[in-house]
């Protein structure tokens, strides 16, 4: 075969998504299942990577997102929303594979301290592999920092228990309020018969700031406050609030405070506004629900009476990292202001409880920093592992989860070996952006917005403000995927270097140099070019369409062996894009046939060669239909100037063996295809009986 | 490169009618390249001959195959076997003539039958539109014409024109035939060489072309042991 498609297969290129993910989620497999339908393959597709699914579809930092190659067009695919559609849309089958039951429990018991994203994610692995894993929770609901500090308006806890009801039915067991180092001890789970501990304890504190005044009433801290609001005691809070810190807990914080009650929050960051931490979109709506946000200014002091917090004082700061990189803030002591406050909320960063290890002899970096090897996650006594951010430091739900994966095979490793596994830090080659040249040809086609409750709304309660993508949003936003690295491939042994393809390519990316060449970075994966090209040379990664005979040949030869058919026997290809709802997919298969029409759905109806037009007449079908996109919307420039000519070519072929032209018909989807395709099937349905009956009658 | 172009489907049925296994053989260089008999039209080829069938509700067998190219031994090495295995009755061959001549010999007792018109030998002025402009006559004077051919591109195959029927640069048989000798004529003036126009070319030894009978190119070094064989033919 071709040495370019040797090449290709041998040194597998991701999607930057994909590479981008910390738990290398296939997303455009995930994508590609959606927009044929396939759900079920999607929801399994995405546990099957991460367990915690449903709460990344919610909060997820989606670095996938960040990296999408279609940013260079329009915007990134909403591919969070899009996980979170899975779930959603999959709720009912979750369920049922869920009661299929796990595999039997014979070997060693595994302890797990801590029932965060980490914690879990390597409880559920390790039971999969046949262990008994038992979570130790020190709190009353498990789930980590996801059930006990972020605020139920961005993640409702139905949604966190649903990700670990799935991972506690593989057979894992949960002891919660159970504190590991006071209840137990480690030595005590040694005792008791585990075969090697995790620890996966998270950073459950948070950091004060060492300023005059810090001790006053009024004064707060992030987490045991936000922990608090999820109990069932809300704290009251004042008329003002100050929140200090510019991340993710103090936007957090903010908007809960805002939520409680309180009618100026105002968060004070030393951080610039551009150098704040906390995602750009949080900021953003942080802002909308009427926070005020001082950006470069820095707390000097708390002022009070009797111990009660009147508010604080403030100076400027000029610069907080030093030319390292370091975090050094500098301040300039004559630029002040001073802010009222009936509460202040310090949110500037968390910290490791290391109680669980007491008296254990596991060595610490420092009061709260475990010492662990990072390739090996082993802690320097023999059978105690950790993972998360106890010992990775402060990071996000999915990366948790990447090392609870990690942390399970390193424990499967020593188990069954005795010896430590070295996991280095892999990153999956990926595949480089889109050269301008071919970006600025790629058509523009603006993300679906998700139903977002307004600012005034969202402020009375701790309702979820996102709406998720109902179906038929998940799919037009699907459609927008560019399907990166299933580009054209060109098998050289056959390529005769015709230039056809470097002619007809829309996107300029096709070239010829003794056999024709696309690079993967620049192929936009449209297939103009293979179902074009003189000498078939040229295959698609995904989606060929070099089977039509064998796929409509059963289905039209029964149709037409059934007695007295009256109606005309049609296949129809359409485009898929076009479809709103999977439902439409499974009437189409499904009821349509019988009536003697035989849907077959391509992701664009120009992969369609002159030959594979023919083929519905090669296995005896009365006619054909072709259905495209609708006016505007194709996602490939020419695309239904090519399937038109193609058309024409068929329509001669037609004619030079006798058979009428009009056999073959075009449509334009209107609006969608439930809205229109059932009406052309039928009216092409009843031109073509017409045609069959006079053409027999001719015969005759 | 040959120019070829499909022959209708209903002229290639005729050929083929009495045969119940039939074989379709593309060829993957110039008729590649001309669009004409590469592997995709093989396909179109063969979805119109079994249409065509199936509607006489003839039940004919139609096999697809696409050689690299059909006027080398090597690459067709295989096709008698395959020819002989699978019981093929009859080849249409979607090379140009030279692949059909030569798979004649290859089969000897198998039918070859054009499914292409084989045009000229040419060059793709513009996507899908070939010209004739060479007309293999085995003794190229383009030197002397500022390298355009008076042989192929003048209607006449005059060798010291233009004659009175050229009009406009087009010529007199056609409108939209350009005149090779007004081109001959525009190219020279450019070239700057247009006074060696006014030497008369004596008239021409055609034995050199197809006049002189079928042609043989031997390569010494390619073919050493055809020297001997090739000179006793001269
Ligand atoms: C306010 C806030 C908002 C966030 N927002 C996002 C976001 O939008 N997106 C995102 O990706 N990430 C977000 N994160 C980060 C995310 O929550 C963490 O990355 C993740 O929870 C870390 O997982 P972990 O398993 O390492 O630890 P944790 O989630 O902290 O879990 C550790 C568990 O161990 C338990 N534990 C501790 N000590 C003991 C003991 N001695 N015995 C028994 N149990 C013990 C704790 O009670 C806790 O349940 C946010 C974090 C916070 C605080
Ligand atoms: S025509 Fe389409 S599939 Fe072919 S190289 Fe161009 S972008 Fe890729």
């Amino acid at each position: 075969m071709s040495g370019n498609r040797l090449a290709q297969e041998q040194q597998p290129v991701y999607a930057p998504c994909t590479a981008a993910c910390p738990v290398h989620t296939d997303t455009r497999q995930l994508v590609e299942f959606i927009v044929e339908g396939r759900y079920e393959d999607a929801l399994e597709l995405l546990l099957e990577a991460n367990p915690f699914s449903s709460v990344c579809g919610r909060i997820c930092h989606h670095p996938c997102e960040q990296s999408c190659r279609r940013s260079k067009v329009d915007a990134p695919v909403g591919l969070m929303r899009l996980k979170r559609f899975v779930v959603e849309a999959m709720r009912d089958y979750r369920l049922s594979r869920r009661t299929a039951g796990g595999p039997p429990q014979k070997r060693e018991k595994v302890a797990v301290i801590g029932s965060g994203p980490a914690g879990l994610t390597a409880a559920g692995d390790l039971a999969r592999e046949g262990f008994r894993p038992v979570v130790f929770e020190r709190s009353a609901t498990p789930g980590g920092l996801l059930g006990n500090a972020i605020p139920r308006y961005r993640l409702p806890y139905a949604v966190v228990k649903e990700d670990i009801d799935d991972i506690l039915a593989r057979g894992v067991e949960l002891r919660t309020a159970v504190t590991v180092g006071q209840d137990l001890l480690l030595e005590d789970l040694f005792a008791e018969g585990f075969a090697a501990v995790l620890i996966a304890t998270g950073l459950s504190e948070s950091r004060t700031l060492a300023i005059p005044g810090i001790d006053s009433r009024g004064v707060l801290l992030a987490l045991p406050f936000l922990r608090t609001v999820l109990s069932s005691q809300p704290p009251a809070v004042g008329r003002r609030v100050v929140v200090i810190g510019g991340g993710n807990v103090a936007v957090d914080v903010a908007r809960t405070a805002r939520r409680l009650g309180a009618e100026k929050v105002t968060m004070v960051c030393l951080e610039s506004r551009e150098e704040m931490p906390a995602w750009s979109w949080e900021v953003e709506e942080t802002e909308e629900e009427g926070v005020q946000i001082m950006p470069s200014w820095g707390p000097r002091s708390v002022f009070g009476e009797d111990g009660e917090l009147k508010g604080l004082e403030l100076r400027r700061c000029t610069a907080v990292f030093d030319s390292d990189g370091r975090f050094s803030p500098r301040f300039d002591e004559n630029d002040t202001a001073t802010i009222v406050a009936d509460n202040l909320i310090i949110a500037i960063g968390q910290r490791g409880n290391l109680t669980c290890l007491r008296g254990s002899g596991v060595e610490t970096d420092g009061p709260d920093r475990i010492r662990w090897d990072p390739g090996t996650l082993a802690t320097s006594r023999e059978g105690v592992f950790a993972c998360g951010e106890v010992a990775t430091g402060p990071g996000s739900a999915v990366e948790a989860v990447f090392d609870g994966h990690r942390a399970a095979k390193a424990i499967v490793h020593y188990l069954e070996t005795d010896e430590l596994l070295e996991q280095p830090p892999m990153e999956l080659p990926h595949i480089g952006e889109i050269p301008d040249e071919v970006a600025e040809k790629v058509p523009v086609l603006s993300p679906v917005a998700a139903e977002v409750l307004s600012p005034e709304d969202r402020v009375r309660d701790f309702s979820e403000i996102e709406r998720g993508f109902t179906e038929a949003e998940a799919l037009a936003e699907a459609r927008r995927c560019l399907a990166c690295t299933t580009g054209a491939l060109v098998d050289e042994e056959r390529c005769a270097g015709c230039l056809t393809c470097v002619r007809i390519c829309p996107f300029g990316v096709a070239t010829v140099e003794q056999t024709a060449a696309m690079p993967q970075e620049e192929c936009m994966a449209c297939g103009l070019c293979a179902a074009q090209c003189p000498a078939a040379a040229i295959a698609l990664k995904r989606f060929g369409t070099n089977q039509m005979r064998e796929m409509v040949q059963p289905v039209v030869m029964e149709l037409k062996k059934r007695a007295g058919a009256e109606a005309a026997v049609i296949v129809s290809y359409c485009c898929l894009f076009e479809i709103t709802g999977r439902d439409f997919i499974r009437r189409a298969q499904e009821e349509y046939p019988p009536r003697g029409i035989v849907p077959v759905l391509v992701p664009c109806v120009a992969r369609l060669s002159v030959a594979d037009l023919l083929s519905p007449f090669e296995v005896g079908a009365d006619g054909l239909v072709v259905i495209g996109c609708s006016e505007g919307s194709c996602l490939y420039p020419t695309a239904e100037q090519r399937v038109m000519e193609r058309i024409r070519r068929a329509k001669g072929v037609l004619a030079e063996i006798g058979l009428e032209s009009e056999r073959i018909d075009y449509w334009r989807t209107e609006r969608s295809a439930e809205a229109s395709w059932t009406a052309f099937w039928e009216l092409s349905q009843r031109k073509l009986s017409r045609i069959r009956s006079a053409s027999e009658e001719r015969r005759r | 490169m040959i120019v070829a172009e499909r022959k209708p489907l209903a002229e290639i049925r005729g050929f083929v009618d009495d045969y119940r296994r039939i074989l379709i053989l593309g060829c993957g260089t110039c008729a590649t390249v001309c669009l004409a008999g590469g592997e995709a039209e093989v396909k179109v080829v063969a979805a119109g001959l079994r249409i065509s069938f199936l509607r006489d509700e003839k039940e004919v067998e139609i096999l697809e195959d696409c050689v690299t190219r059909q006027c080398e031994p090597e690459f067709v090495a295989d096709l008698p076997r395959k020819v002989q295995d699978e019981g093929v009755g009859a080849v249409v061959s979607l090379g140009c003539g030279v692949g059909v001549n030569f798979l004649a010999q290859t089969l000897e007792t198998v039918p070859v039958f054009p499914g292409v018109n084989t045009e000229f030998f040419g060059a793709a002025v513009e996507p899908g539109v070939w010209l004739e402009m060479c007309a293999g006559c085995g003794n190229c004077i383009l030197h002397l014409t500022g390298g355009i051919c008076p042989i192929a591109r003048c209607s006449k195959s005059i060798l010291n024109g233009p004659c009175g029927g050229s009009r406009d640069g087009k010529c007199e048989i056609n409108p939209e035939v350009e005149c090779g000798w007004a081109l001959i004529v525009e190219r020279m003036k450019k070239l700057g060489t247009l006074d060696r126009l006014a030497e008369i070319l004596p008239p021409r030894d055609w034995s050199t072309s197809h006049h002189g009978g079928p042609r043989k190119v031997i390569h010494p070094e390619a073919a050493p042991a055809a020297i001997g064989q090739g000179k006793a033919e001269q």
